[in-house]
């Protein structure tokens, strides 16, 4: 299955803004962060506080909703998802 | 109504949105909590608009390195406080609006009470902490607060309506740390005036305001992007669950 990867804000300084991946089915978020962080080497510091754990300030979103409210890491993925990796910022 | 030196005051962009649009901006009582990066350069464009009343709110002092960005102080301010400071300078660029500055920060007063006699909330805050607790008070007020942020080249912009849209707890619910945050005044200047291109929406009732989606600006890539939001169902603020 198929499923567009957005990069936002600084998150784009360490990889692509957007990239199409191809996942077997079954594959959840666990899966797509690892093949990222395999894929670009600044990823897996940036986003992650300790193996399997997300930094606080790391927003994943599944078609618009945030996966710390759905199943966290273990959501799975679908045909088609649209999953935005987005950091926000916060200086004014 | 206009007087003739309003009429004319104002004629360029009352041909954007007649006489009753540049009335209902007269209208329109705006809080600007923070006069930092994006509150100054709110307020600046907000007092050219003539919004009839600015309440503009900061707890602190101008200093040296406040000016690569803060566009209403000059080498002369520092040491001054920002909000007094600001009211002046928006003062002598409009005189026919009113200025308010409170010398407060976010969380020391009664927030309610700065937000309940205002129509529009504007965000040039710099932390997470003080933007939920303003907010939450607008939200439970029932007033628009249109959410600002800033860092290096990037910058985020939503417009949060209650009740219909998600709150910025859903918007936002995984904040960075405070800590200071690179920043330079081209990107507050960017999303200061989408901010205001916002409030001037709302007062206007022009098109459609940035609201079921995050707004995101690349000042790299010179690209803007739009992220779909939807309303964490268990929040705290506006779930129905």
């Amino acid at each position: 299955m198929k499923v567009h990867v957005k990069a936002f804000a600084t998150f784009r300084e360490v990889m692509d803004n957007q990239i199409d991946m191809d996942f077997p089915k079954g594959a959840s978020i666990r899966e797509l962060l690892d093949e990222l962080t395999g894929r670009y080497g600044g990823l897996g510091n940036l986003i992650f506080a300790a193996p399997d754990t997300l930094r606080d300030f790391v927003n994943i979103l599944k078609n618009g909703r945030n996966v710390y409210f759905l199943a966290g890491l273990d959501t799975p993925l679908d045909d088609e998802d649209v999953i935005a990796l987005f950091p926000p910022v916060a200086g004014g | 109504m206009m007087s003739k030196e309003q009429k004319e005051r104002y004629r360029r962009q009352i041909a954007v949105f007649g006489e009753e649009g540049q009335e209902k901006i007269g209208n329109t009582r705006l809080l600007i909590a923070g006069a930092g990066g994006l509150g100054s350069t709110a307020a600046l464009f907000a007092a050219m608009a003539g919004f009839g009343t600015i309440r503009i709110i900061d707890p602190d002092y101008i200093e040296e390195t406040n000016l690569n960005r803060q566009l209403l102080y000059r080498e002369s301010d520092i040491g001054k406080p920002k909000g007094g400071t600001a009211a002046k300078a928006l003062h002598a660029l409009n005189s026919s609006i009113d200025v308010e500055p409170v010398f407060a920060a976010i969380g020391t007063a009664p927030v309610q009470d700065l937000i309940r006699d205002m129509d529009v909330v504007i965000d040039g805050l710099d932390n997470y902490l003080a933007r939920f607790l303003l907010a939450d008070a607008a939200w439970q007020c029932g007033k628009p607060f249109i959410h600002g942020a800033v860092e290096g080249f990037y910058g985020q912009v939503c417009t949060i309506i209650p009740p219909t849209f998600p709150c910025l707890r859903c918007v936002v619910p995984n904040p960075p740390p405070v800590r200071e945050t690179p920043i330079i005044g081209v990107t507050t200047g960017v999303i200061g005036c989408v901010q205001v291109t916002e409030a001037i929406k709302l007062a206007t009732g022009t098109g459609l305001p940035i609201s079921d989606h995050l707004w995101l600006w690349d000042g790299i890539r010179q690209k803007s992007d739009r992220l779909m939001i939807e309303r964490i169902p268990t929040c705290h603020v506006c779930g129905k669950d």
